[in-house]
This record gives C-alpha cells, sequence and structure tokens, in this order.
C-alpha cells in the first residue's frame, strides 16, 4: 500500500511540472489558435540560459531567475514579432510547420552557442528524501510543485483580475468583437508568447534541475500534448488537472503494470487514457466546443 | 519575391558546391571512414568519442603516418538515423575507405549485410552486436571490445566474487527499453537463475530521463541489495539522481560501459556520484602515454588541450582509431599495397597482445574471436575523478560463447 | 501555342477524362519517365552507388509523403503517425518474407494490407475528434505501435527489434545493387503516384476534399463521412505499409528505429514543404527534404575548408549543429516566404508560361 502512495505523490507531484510547461502551450493556442511545436524547445533553451547563469561564478540565484524570466520573455516577444506575424493569416498547417521548423532551429542554435554537453543546473535543494509517516518525498520535487502552483495561481489570477488578461480572453474568443472594443490584438498576440516564454523559463528551471540541461528537455514539449487535450486545448485550468491525472496515470501504471509487460507502458497509457477521454468529451474535459455552421 | 529569389539562389548554389565535392581519395593516402552522432540522442557521447578519433589520427600522421602512408578519416554526421547510416556508408564507400566505424547499435545492423557483401570491416567497439564475437559468422564486423553480453557476465562475477552475492541476493537490473539495452537481459536471467539470485529488470523508457517509478520500485518495494544499470545518453545522470533521492547506496551500483562518462557524473553532481562503480574497457585518464603524445601535440600547435582529454568516453575515440591503425598496419605488413577491406580485415584478424601502452588489455583477435577476449575494468567515482577499483577481469565466459553459439545456430536455421 | 488549352478540343468521353490533356503535359510525361528510366545510366558508368543511394531514400520517401497527403492533404486530417504504419508494413514484410519466404512482392502488398488495416483501427476515433485532437490521437498510434513491435518478440524478432531479410529476387535475378534497387523502387513509385492522381480524380477523391473543406454541408448533401474518412486511412496507410516494406527490401533488415516519431515529423515536413493537397507537392518535398541535411552536409564542409581553411576537427560540433539550425531556418524561411508549398511555387512557374507575355 505505501508504495502506492509514494508513486501516487511522487507522480501527482510531477503532474504539476508537466501542467507548468503545458500552461504555456494552452496561452498560446488560446490567443492565437496556434500549435506551438517548440515549447519543450523553448524549456530546454531557458534550462540551459539558467544552467550556464548558474555556473558563473558568483551570480546569485535570484539575480538568475530575474535575468531569465526577462531574457525568455524577451525571446517571447522577438519570435512572435518575426516569425510568426508574418504568417498571420496563412493555413494553420504551415504555422504549425513553422514552429516545427522554430523548434530545430533551437536546437541547433543551443548546441552552437552553449555546446552540446549536458549541463547540471544545481539548485539549493537537499537531495535526501523526507520521509512523512510511510512516505518518502523528495525536497526537490515539493519545490517544484510549489513553483508549478505559485505561477499557475498567478496566471489565473492575471487572466480572471487584470485588465490585460481579460483582454487576451476576449482575443482568445472572438477576434473581431475585440478589435470592435478597441483592444490591439497584435500586442495581444504578442503578450501570450512572452507569457509563454516566462512559464518556459520556469520549466526550464525546474525541468533542467530534475533532468540535467540537455537537448532532451525539448521532448517534455510531447509528453505535454496529452495534457493539454486531455484537459482542452484552450483551458488552463484543464491544463492544470490534466497535468495531475496524468502525472498520477503514468506513475502508477508503471509501477505496477510495468513488471508484468516489460516495461514501457509510461510511454502510451496516457496516450490510451486520452482517446478514451476524447471518445466521451472530443474537446478535451473543459475545452471549448467549437461549434461549426454550414 | 526577392526573398524567394534568394532562397532558390542558396539551393542552387549548395546543390551546386555539394556535388563538386566529390572529391576522389590522394593516392598514397589511406582512407578510414567512420559516422558520428554530435547531434542525436548520444551526443554526449558523441562529441567525445569523435575528436578521440579524429586527434589520434593526427597523431599518427604528425609521427609519419603508417607506414610513409597518410590516414585520412572522414566523419559523417548522421544523428543516429539509420536512413542517414546507410548514406554516409555508401559515401565513405565511395571515397575509398578501407575501415569504417559503424556507430551505434541500430546503424550496425542495418549496415551487416552491406558490410558482408562489400567486404568492409566494420567496428563496434563496446556496443553493435553481441553475436558478432563469432568472427565466422559475421567475418567483416569487430566488436574488439567487450560486448553487452560480456560486460554483463564480468558484472555479474564482480558480484559473485567481490560483491558477496549469494544465494537470495535482490539484483536488479536497470536497462534502457531499446534492443542495445535489452541485450544482456537474457544472459542476466541466466545467471541469475544458475546462482539463485532473485532478479527482476527494470525497463525505462526512451528517452531515458524518467525513470522515478522504477527506481521507486527497486529502492522502495523490491529493496534490491545491488543494481545493475544499462543506460546511456543522459539517463545515467537521471538515475544517479533518481537513486541518491531514495536513499540507495551508490556504491552498490554497477553500471556498463555506457553509464560511466565524466559528463554523467558533472551532470548528476560529483558529489552525489560518490561511490558509483563503472566498467570500462579502456584505460580512463591521462596517465597513459599515447593521452601524453596527443597532449604533447596540442601544446606544440599551441593550443589549449580540451578538458576531455583523458575522459572516458574520448579515451574510448582513441581507442577505435588505435584499433583501425593497427590493422592497416598489420594489414600493410603481411598482405602489402595497395590496402583493401579484405587485407584490413586479415590484418584486425592478427592483432596479438595489442595493449597500447597500458591503454587497453592485451588484445588478440582471431577470427573465431573478433571480441578479443572480453576484458573489462571497474573504475570507481571518488573526489572529482574517475579511479581504478578493479583490474582487468572478465566472467561467466562459457556462458557468453554458449549463447553466441546459440544465436549463430539460430541465425543458421533461418 | 501548346501549353494553352485553346485550340485543343477533345472528341471522345475517354480523351476527355485522361489525366493529362493538354498536349505539353503529355509531352512532358513521356519525357519525364524517359529520363526516370534513363537515369541511373550515366551513375552506372562510374558506379556510383552513392548518389544512387541517394535517389533511392528520395523515392521512399516519396511514396511515403503521397501516402501522408493523401490523408493529410486531400482529407484534411491530420496525422502524426505515418512512421508507425511504415513500420507496420516493414515487419509484415520482414516476417513473411524471412519467417515463410513468401517472395518479395507478396511481402509488400501483404505490408500494404495489414499496415491499412492497422491504419483503419487507429483512423476509428476520427469519428469523434476532430482537428489537431485528432493530430494526437494519432501519435498514440505511433507510441503504441513502437511499443508493440519492441515488446512483442513474435512480431519484433526478439531482443534486437529487428527482421533481417535476404535480397529480394524476381525471375531468378537478385536485387543487389543500388541500380537494380532503383528500377524496383521506380516501379513501385510510378503505380503510387498515378494511382494517387487518379484517386483524387475520382468520386473518392472529391467526397475527400468535400471532408476537408465543408464536412457538415457534405454530410447533408449525403457524404457518409466517416466511410470516406477511413477509406483515407486506410489508403494512406496502405502507401506507407508499401513504403514501409520497401525501405525493409531495401535496406534488408526491419528495424523499428527506421521508423519513430522523427520519421512522422519528418514526411509530416514534407508534405506540408512540398504542398498539401498536390500529389506532385509530395515528390518535390520528399527531394527537398532528403536533399537537404545531404547538400548541407557537403557545402557547408567544403566552404569551411576551402574559403576558410578550417579543418573538419576544430568545428566539427559546429557544423554538425549548424546544419540543424540551418535546415530549421530554411524551412521556415521557405514559408514565410511560400505558405503553400514547393507545388504552388511551381503553379506559378507555370503560369507565368501560360499567360506570358501578359502577366495576369
Amino acid at each position: 500500500m505505501e508504495f502506492f502512495i509514494d508513486l501516487m505523490t511522487n507522480g501527482l507531484l510531477v503532474g504539476l511540472m508537466y501542467a507548468l510547461v503545458a500552461v504555456g502551450f494552452v496561452l498560446i493556442y488560446k490567443a492565437t489558435s496556434i500549435i506551438n511545436f517548440a515549447q519543450g524547445d523553448l524549456v530546454m533553451f531557458a534550462g540551459y540560459g539558467a544552467a550556464v547563469m548558474l555556473g558563473l561564478r558568483g551570480l546569485p540565484l535570484w539575480l538568475m531567475v530575474l535575468i531569465l524570466c526577462l531574457g525568455m520573455v524577451a525571446l517571447g516577444f522577438v519570435l512572435e514579432r518575426g516569425i510568426l506575424r508574418p504568417m498571420v493569416g496563412q493555413p494553420l498547417v504551415s504555422v504549425i510547420m513553422v514552429t516545427i521548423g522554430l523548434s530545430f532551429v533551437l536546437q541547433g542554435l543551443v548546441a552552437i552557442v552553449w555546446g552540446a554537453g549536458t549541463r547540471k543546473l544545481e539548485l539549493p535543494v537537499p537531495l535526501a528524501p523526507y520521509v512523512v509517516g510511510p512516505v518518502f518525498i523528495s525536497p526537490i520535487n515539493v519545490v517544484a510543485a510549489v513553483i508549478a502552483l505559485v505561477f499557475l495561481i498567478a496566471f489565473g489570477l492575471f487572466f480572471t483580475r487584470s485588465r490585460l488578461g481579460v483582454a487576451m480572453r476576449a482575443v482568445a474568443d472572438d477576434q473581431q468583437a475585440a478589435m470592435v472594443v478597441g483592444i490591439r490584438v497584435s500586442r495581444v498576440f504578442a503578450l501570450s508568447w512572452a507569457i509563454a516564454g516566462l512559464a518556459a523559463a520556469a520549466g526550464g528551471i525546474i525541468w533542467g534541475n530534475m533532468l540535467g540541461a540537455s537537448s532532451l528537455l525539448s521532448l517534455v514539449g510531447l509528453k505535454v500534448f496529452p495534457v493539454v487535450i486531455l484537459g482542452g486545448l484552450d483551458s488552463i485550468g484543464g491544463a492544470i488537472v490534466g497535468g495531475l491525472i496524468l502525472g498520477a496515470v503514468e506513475s502508477v501504471a508503471a509501477g505496477y503494470l510495468d513488471p508484468y509487460v516489460g516495461g514501457g507502458t509510461k510511454d502510451f497509457i496516457p496516450y490510451v487514457l486520452m482517446i478514451l477521454v476524447l471518445f466521451i468529451r472530443p474537446y478535451g474535459i473543459w475545452g471549448h466546443e467549437t461549434i461549426e455552421r454550414v | 519575391m526577392r526573398l524567394r529569389r534568394w532562397m532558390v539562389g542558396c539551393l542552387v548554389l549548395a546543390c551546386v558546391i555539394g556535388v563538386g565535392s566529390m572529391v576522389p581519395a590522394v593516392a598514397d593516402e589511406i582512407v578510414m571512414g567512420g559516422q558520428c552522432d554530435r547531434t542525436g540522442p548520444t551526443k554526449p557521447v558523441g562529441i567525445q568519442i569523435c575528436p578521440g578519433v579524429l586527434d589520434y589520427v593526427k597523431l599518427v600522421n604528425k609521427q609519419g603516418g603508417v607506414k610513409g602512408h597518410t590516414l585520412r578519416y572522414i566523419e559523417v554526421e548522421h544523428g543516429y538515423k539509420v536512413d542517414r547510416g546507410v548514406e554516409a556508408y555508401e559515401r565513405l564507400k565511395r571515397d575509398g575507405a578501407v575501415a569504417l566505424l559503424d556507430y551505434g547499435t541500430p546503424i550496425v545492423y542495418a549496415l551487416t549485410p552491406r558490410h558482408m557483401e562489400d567486404k568492409l570491416p566494420g567496428l563496434t567497439p563496446g556496443f553493435g552486436r553481441a553475436d558478432s564475437t563469432d568472427g565466422e559468422r559475421y567475418p567483416y564486423i569487430f566488436p574488439m571490445a567487450a560486448s553487452y553480453w560480456s560486460q554483463i557476465g564480468a558484472a555479474m562475477q564482480y558480484l559473485k566474487d567481490k560483491g558477496g552475492a549469494k544465494k537470495g541476493t535482490k539484483i536488479a537490473y536497470l536497462f534502457y527499453d531499446n534492443p542495445a539495452g535489452r541485450e544482456p537481459l537474457a544472459i542476466f536471467n541466466r545467471i541469475c537463475e544458475m546462482e539463485g539470485y532473485e532478479c527482476r529488470d527494470f525497463a525505462v523508457p526512451a528517452p531515458g530521463v524518467e525513470m522515478a517509478s522504477q527506481v521507486l520500485d527497486i529502492t522502495r518495494r523490491m529493496r534490491a541489495d545491488w543494481v545493475v544499470g544499462h543506460l546511456f545518453g543522459n539517463a545515467p545522470s537521471v538515475s544517479i539522481k533518481e537513486l541518491k533521492k531514495n536513499g540507495f547506496p551508490l556504491d552498490k551500483v554497477l553500471s556498463l560501459v555506457w553509464g560511466a562518462g565524466e559528463e554523467d557524473m558533472k551532470t548528476a553532481g560529483w558529489d552525489t556520484a560518490q561511490g558509483y562503480l563503472g566498467m570500462q574497457f579502456a584505460g580512463v585518464g591521462r596517465d597513459f602515454p599515447v593521452i601524453q603524445d596527443i597532449i604533447k601535440m596540442y601544446q606544440a600547435e599551441n593550443q589549449e588541450v580540451p578538458e576531455h582529454v583523458g575522459w572516458v568516453y574520448y579515451n574510448r575515440g582513441v581507442l577505435i582509431a588505435a584499433l583501425m591503425v593497427e590493422g592497416v598496419r598489420l594489414a600493410i605488413e603481411r598482405e602489402g599495397l595497395p590496402v583493401t577491406g579484405e587485407k584490413v580485415k586479415k590484418g584486425f584478424e592478427s592483432i596479438k597482445d595489442f595493449t597500447l601502452g597500458g591503454f587497453l588489455p592485451p588484445l588478440t583477435v582471431v577470427p573465431e574471436d573478433h571480441e578479443g577476449g572480453g576484458w573489462v575494468r571497474l573504475y570507481q567515482t571518488k573526489g572529482e575523478k574517475i579511479v581504478p577499483f578493479t583490474d582487468w577481469f572478465r566472467g561467466y565466459r562459457e556462458i557468453v560463447l554458449e549463447e553466441v553459439k546459440k544465436a549463430a545456430k539460430a541465425e543458421e536455421k533461418k | 501555342m501548346i501549353n494553352r488549352e485553346a485550340g485543343v478540343f477533345q472528341t471522345s468521353y475517354r480523351s476527355d477524362m485522361a489525366l493529362y490533356t493538354l498536349p505539353l503535359a503529355k509531352i512532358t510525361v513521356w519525357v519525364t519517365l524517359g529520363f526516370l528510366l534513363i537515369l541511373p545510366l550515366p551513375l552506372m558508368l562510374g558506379n556510383n552507388q552513392h548518389a544512387m543511394s541517394i535517389v533511392n531514400t528520395i523515392a521512399l520517401a516519396a511514396i511515403g509523403a503521397i501516402g501522408l497527403n493523401i490523408l493529410n492533404g486531400y482529407t484534411g486530417q491530420i496525422s502524426l503517425g505515418q512512421g508507425a504504419f511504415m513500420a507496420v508494413g516493414g515487419y509484415t514484410a520482414a516476417i513473411l518474407s524471412s519467417r515463410y519466404g513468401m517472395p518479395f512482392w507478396f511481402g509488400i502488398l501483404a505490408g500494404g494490407s495489414m499496415a491499412a488495416l492497422v491504419g483503419t483501427l487507429f483512423g476509428i476515433p476520427s469519428l469523434r475528434i476532430k482537428g489537431l485532437y485528432l493530430a494526437i490521437a494519432t501519435l498514440a498510434a505511433q507510441l503504441i505501435i513502437e511499443w508493440t513491435i519492441n515488446h512483442v518478440s513474435w512480431i519484433g524478432g526478439g531482443a534486437q527489434s529487428s527482421i533481417y531479410v535476404d535480397t529480394p529476387t524476381f525471375l531468378g535475378l537478385a536485387f543487389n545493387n543500388e541500380f537494380r534497387r532503383y528500377y524496383l523502387i521506380l516501379t513501385f513509385f510510378l503505380l503510387a503516384y498515378f494511382a494517387a492522381q487518379n484517386l483524387v480524380r475520382s468520386r473518392v477523391g472529391r467526397a475527400f476534399i468535400a471532408v476537408r473543406d465543408r464536412d457538415v454541408a457534405a454530410e447533408i448533401i449525403g457524404v457518409n463521412i466517416f466511410k470516406y474518412k477511413l477509406i483515407a486511412f486506410a489508403v494512406s496507410s496502405f502507401y506507407a505499409g508499401v513504403a514501409g516494406a520497401l525501405w525493409t527490401y531495401y535496406l534488408r533488415i526491419a528495424n523499428y528505429e527506421n521508423f519513430t516519431l522523427g520519421t512522422s515529423i519528418e514526411y509530416l515536413t514534407m508534405i506540408i514543404i512540398g504542398g498539401l493537397g498536390s500529389v506532385l507537392g509530395s515528390v518535390l518535398g520528399a527531394i527537398f527534404i532528403k536533399l537537404l541535411p545531404i547538400a548541407l552536409d557537403l557545402s557547408v564542409i567544403r566552404i569551411a575548408k576551402g574559403v576558410f581553411g578550417i579543418p573538419y576537427e576544430s568545428v566539427a560540433n559546429f557544423l554538425a549543429n549548424f546544419q540543424l539550425f540551418i535546415f530549421g531556418a530554411l524551412i521556415i524561411l521557405f514559408l514565410i516566404a511560400e505558405p503553400e508549398g514547393l507545388a504552388r511555387l511551381w503553379e506559378n512557374i507555370k503560369r507565368y508560361f501560360r499567360l506570358w507575355p501578359y502577366a495576369y
């Protein structure tokens, strides 16, 4: 039984980390209807940046975080302006392809600038586990979960309480109506990419610590697809819940099913779950159902 | 529109230059080749092995080449993709290579029929297919260093002799869930059954960075006494951290050859990885004559010696190049010029007691045994270095050879 | 002029329904066919198997790309599982050939059929799921099939998950060098190309396009959407299976690492760059994507050495990653310049000559 609790807690905590990356994804989709295949690569970019900066002697942690966040926000602006702005109005598939191309560019760029080796991302968190009753909890997972939660709550508040956030939701809902009301849509687009960059920064720090800053971080982006589909492509709350569910299911399935089938269930169980849910709710649990007219 | 014209122009230019680059080999030069993965999933390893190979070839050329002939080593990047590996092979063949490094187990599998057809020898030290030990079945594939089967045999032997394993000891096998990772499984299970250990295996799905549940199982549910790891790429460092997170003593963790490099320790953190045991098939460190020569070469050119000189994977690159050069040298000695793939194959098969100044265990290759004995050595992480822990040894050799024979028979039956 | 429709009169239903009606089109097709048939000859003179292998790779990729375009471009169902369906075809052919001794043409057909079956199965979610959600569901196909091959040794061939096949032979002639393999692949490529061209002009093809453009309206006028979606999945997977089986016979080994997610994304790239909804576009896209890394490889290294005099060793890392960077950058630039792909570029060129000397 305690094994199950172990797996469950571990899974939930990792799930929150997934949710953090998923939020960046959902943000861009919500505002611009673009699936950003390069989100994982943005996380990787941020992870490398964080690792390199921490490697510089004498750079305090808070300064690194600040510079990284500002840098990623700037990167988001630049990407939106340089690459996505010319593609406005083009068929959706082309835009998706551009983000795939962007992911190659980021991968090559990271290796050129910072070398291809894996880098360590040291955070001042001890490795030895806390023992809470029968359960071992590792501090880094807790810290990561806390950071993720803080970001998610901050995003939630931003979208419901602040003017800019409400403007973004308006653009996501109906672009033309938003323009009529006087909201600058292009600014909202830029902002959504910038905030996605911010989410990538947080994700990069956390995941970079867990996995080491390497090109494999971009694969976290792949992991995140079932999360957003499960929760609904345009729902932030859905991303959070989806992440939790997926993390838990993955962990428990791997722990209990793997020995019988020789391993590897972690890969496809999330997708099987996702398909089953999609049969019942074709737009994800909290997704916005598109009404089609002839 | 202008952008379009620019792009078409660039493309045409690239194609023209590409076509024009088909350069024939200079006479009197001996060409060798290999693929490299500097951008794909094994790039932490590739970015050290490939410079190792190139540096050694440069060293040999500086020292006068092989019997007066300069060597040319052509490296082709393939990103660990099979179709690019095949294209690389054809390109190297066209450019006149007489020996090839096949980088990556799936590429070795894909290229084996071509090696046989074209009579070009291919080297696969420390990876590749274990059944290519049988040189009579695969005359043109040369592992020349402990295959995965020999590695697991040696690991189990160490556990029995020095690790205190006896009947009932719990051993966990943590491996990367792909064919290379699964190759030792049969022998692992066989030895476990033979010795009465309680064994379980844990697959880590690609890309090998999520193993929290597996490690939880190993440390909390199974409560293993020993962990034998067969991970590579980014997985070893993650495994070190995960095991440490769950309080498992790292000096009871033994990794096969591709999970034991300085990069892995550095990424996990040297202080985290203390006591970790790793298996090597080449010497580690700068304390060898050949590495010292390479360092002198860098200094003679007033260049900074790269950090990775002397590291685990770099040294393996040097080993690969040294083996190729030795094969070519013996080919020229015994068979004479011009050098062809077939002659180099015979050259490889006449390698005897080759140690390169203590860099490797005495390697003797014969047509029946392309592996050269399957010797390995254990090193341990202490401080910020990897230091020798045992001497050269091997284990369960009879079982390994039996499996090789079984595999050969199974192939013939088909 | 021979490239205008004016003055070309068809006098029978048969000639009116032909694939190529313009005299220039007919001439072009015959010339291209002739060129493809004699293409290996100059290479054979120099025994340049390397160049032939590149052409073979492109032709194989084109078959898969055409299949994917039928599903993605004409029917509008984005699929990320192309690699997996190719794997199904490849392994089926390998099992039949190596274990049961079936000849290669049987293996290829069986591989295609098996892949079609599996593809239809994974197309069932398209009943309920649309658009990008469906795309991710097909990703599930990729992962599940990969896992199955890896873990079910009856299918995957044991620990190494790869199965060898012997060199295919036809009437005693073994396809044991690149030139002979070229003709084998060419046969299937031509069949695939013309079959696809005819499919998209037919009733079924029109149904596909209807499903893509306005599926609700199509359903109203009586097009059975679900049936046609499944047919699209089946046909596309058949193409993928044939391509996969041909790969297996070409490499003489079936190995799932040829057919990973990266492969699926590569094919998606090919058809998007080539042009969705165009069979010719798939071929052009395949040429572009397969040739680009090789051209970059050769040219960047040559430029570095020749122009800057830098030896390979010191910049090897940089160059390899630079190629990746340039690859992505070229894709982005190309799509910004021409979002509808190479086929549209070709159309523009043709239109320019049709309207010349007028601008429009």
